[in-house]
């Protein structure tokens, strides 16, 4: 069974080589292929539950992560096939996405599969190398500035995470327990010896190495810029499914806190999320490039999550991850056909587009109300809950910056939609035809909506 | 065998302040690969031989580590710094003076911090060696322009981890610490073409001029 999901990570890893002997030629089949296949093999694995020495899979949160990220990686593959058509791209270009996209989605996969702290470290920190080279796919000396801080913040940030993972090891020993080597269910076994003093040094590490990756403010900063910088399609793999992987690595660390300390890790999480969704806040109201926008978003929903985490427990939070997922890939999808029909990042200088690109400018509109969490959201419902079981002086602050983002994100959507006819730099008819996957994604975020809604 | 190790542990603290006062990077790359080889020789100094002969996998970790570290990660940087066509690190953006002081006093501070840590079986210089070096690794990383420096930068921070690591025994299994050096090397050649990249794109590889992404408002 271990050997099934082996194979979750081999496949990809296999259409990667093929891609590199290819140079760049049947990259669009390659890609639809391997996504296909690992969508596949995802979903007739998504049920097995075994817990194998280096991976495993042992938890509903675990499938429900590794379907939603093969998922993503099969709308994206299929949004590829349209898009690389559309964009005029040199064969090296093509090689080199051609080769990371499915390493990225092979150590994706194998963070989320793997049963030890060690292998799981090593898998977040390959996430980093092989998205880091997409963000260089149009080869521009902003894309390069993007792709160095993307290196450096986030291998400082996981380098933490390692020491964290040390103190991890040291806090059992401290404790009494001789570990021979960091398999996560050993530690889930001994988690009531484990020092809590060293425990919360190794909680802190982790919080802020994996919160480098996962995009939590104040250890965002390199998130918007390469975000903003990569092609739509890898920026919603980025935002949709990476931080997702990194924000596991902090549950698997906060799934261990002894009964005292549990208190102190919710307490980081609701400090980090709050000053998340305040930072994320303050940048929307006065942000000029809608790509950068939806990056920060991004940062607002991560710190909701992580206060989701903290006051309403694991369910609330996978609901809000697999919506925010599904929204804000299909959203970064369309923000890359504005920027290929537009060609400017710049809000001020886009406008009427419900004349001239209707399809894409009406989805984005609804994308944007969707991710604020304007009912049928799903996000609606999950804030909601937060809202609700928070203290008040959390679920004031909360309501307000969540208010601020609504605000600053429809000024700048209607500023871009309506109003003047603005110059457009393609034919619009090739950007209107890349909007069937994000019609899928929001379609599926509005049937959770709706299904959780009447559940509820 | 005890000796040693605190001579080991010793040179890390040299090699720290070292590091912190050199302006030539072939002269960095150099003290950072001695850190890399001296980590590798740890586990092996720090086995205790009386009971008996390490095992093959010690044996294999130390081999690979000092490879990688030693030889791979040292060539790699040393191309990269040919190919971008630097040579030194001229106007950091803290002194050299001034680093090598505040590296000294980051020094003193952790070596008397660490008077009260007493852990049974970690020799008493381990925890400040460790900490002062992953202290000068970040420092590096924000005091210096040089993109290439900043790698170096982050290559000492690491080191400075393993050193915590194989100080306090704490071992990832002999795959996991594969996979880290493979990681390492990954980002290392990653970072390599980057700076080529940004030398060729830019004709400059200071990483604090890189500041064409911002939140401004103004329309450029």
């Amino acid at each position: 069974m271990v050997s099934m999901l082996a194979l979750l990570i081999t496949v990809p890893m296999l259409t990667a080589v093929i891609a590199a002997l290819c140079k760049g030629r049947f990259c669009r089949l390659l890609l639809l292929t391997g996504g296909l296949l690992h969508l596949g093999l995802t979903l007739y694995c998504s049920s097995i539950r075994i817990d194998g020495r280096w991976i495993g899979l042992t938890s509903y949160t675990e499938s429900l992560l590794l379907i939603l990220t093969s998922a993503l990686y099969f709308a994206v593959s299929c949004y590829c096939c349209v898009w690389l058509k559309a964009e005029e791209c040199s064969r090296k270009s093509l090689w080199v996405l051609g080769i990371c996209l499915p390493l990225f989605l092979a150590t994706m996969t194998l963070v989320i599969l793997s049963r030890n702290f060690g292998v799981m470290w090593v898998a977040i920190e390959a996430t980093t190398l092989f998205s880091a080279p997409l963000i260089l796919f149009h080869r521009s000396g902003r894309a390069l500035e993007a792709m160095w801080k993307y290196l450096l913040i986030c291998s400082v940030g996981i380098a933490l995470a390692l020491l964290g993972t040390l103190f991890l090891a040291f806090a059992a020993r401290c404790g009494g327990v001789e570990l021979h080597d960091l398999r996560i269910s050993e530690f889930l076994n001994i988690r009531d010896s484990l020092h809590p003093g060293w425990f919360k040094v190794a909680f802190v590490l982790a919080l802020a190495g994996y919160g480098t990756k996962m995009g939590l403010a104040p250890f965002h900063t390199w998130l918007p810029d390469a975000h903003s910088e990569a092609p739509g399609a890898v920026s919603a793999l980025l935002s949709a499914g990476l931080l997702n992987c990194s924000f596991l690595g902090i549950i698997r660390f906060a799934a261990l806190a002894p009964e005292q300390t549990g208190d102190f890790c919710r307490g980081l999480l609701i400090i980090l999320g709050i000053v998340s969704l305040a930072t994320a806040a303050f940048f929307i109201i006065h942000q000029g490039d809608f790509k950068r926008m939806l990056a920060y978003s991004s940062i607002e929903h991560m710190g909701i999550a992580a206060m989701l985490f903290a006051v309403c427990g694991i369910e609330m939070t996978m609901i809000h991850l697999v919506a925010h997922s599904a929204i804000k890939m299909s959203l970064f999808l369309l923000a890359g056909n504005l920027l290929l029909a537009c060609g400017t990042r710049q809000i001020a200088r886009i406008s009427g587009l419900f004349n001239t690109l209707p399809g894409n400018a009406i989805l984005f509109l609804a994308g944007v109300i969707l991710i604020c969490g304007v009912p049928p959201s799903p996000l609606f419902f999950t804030e909601l809950s937060l809202l609700v079981q928070a203290p008040l002086w959390l679920s004031l602050p909360t309501v307000l910056l969540l208010f601020v983002v609504f605000a600053g994100m429809m000024k700048n959507v209607l500023s871009m939609t309506m109003g003047k006819n603005c110059d457009l730099a393609i034919n619009p008819a090739h950007a209107e035809r890349m909007i069937w996957v994000p019609v899928a994604g929001l379609t599926a975020a509005l049937a959770i909506g709706i299904v959780f809604g009447v559940n509820l | 065998m005890n000796m040693a190790v605190d001579l080991v542990l010793t040179a890390f603290l040299g090699i720290c302040l070292m590091l912190s006062a050199s302006s030539r990077l072939v002269h960095c790359v150099r003290l950072v690969a001695f850190q890399g080889i001296l980590l590798g020789i740890m586990p092996l100094l720090m086995w205790n031989w009386s009971n008996a002969a390490p095992g093959m996998e010690i044996w294999g970790a130390a081999f690979v580590n000092i490879i990688v570290k030693g030889v791979l990660l040292p060539v790699l940087l040393l191309r990269a710094m040919r190919k971008a066509g630097v040579k030194r690190e001229l106007e950091p953006l803290a002194g050299y003076s001034w680093s090598l002081l505040i590296v000294s006093v980051a020094g003193a501070m952790a070596l008397w911090l660490s008077r009260s840590l007493n852990i049974p079986g970690v020799p008493v210089l381990a925890i400040p060696a460790a900490a002062v070096t992953v202290f000068t690794g970040l420092f590096i990383i924000i005091s210096r322009r040089k993109a290439l420096t900043q790698s170096l930068g982050f290559l000492a921070f690491e080191n400075g981890i393993a050193l915590f690591g194989a100080a306090m025994h704490l071992e990832y299994g002999f795959f996991v610490e594969m996979g880290i050096l493979l990681d390492v090397l990954v980002l290392v050649f990653v970072m390599g073409i980057a700076v080529f990249q940004i030398s060729r794109e830019f004709e400059h590889i200071d990483a604090d001029r890189l500041n064409l992404l911002t939140d401004n408002v103004e329309v450029k």
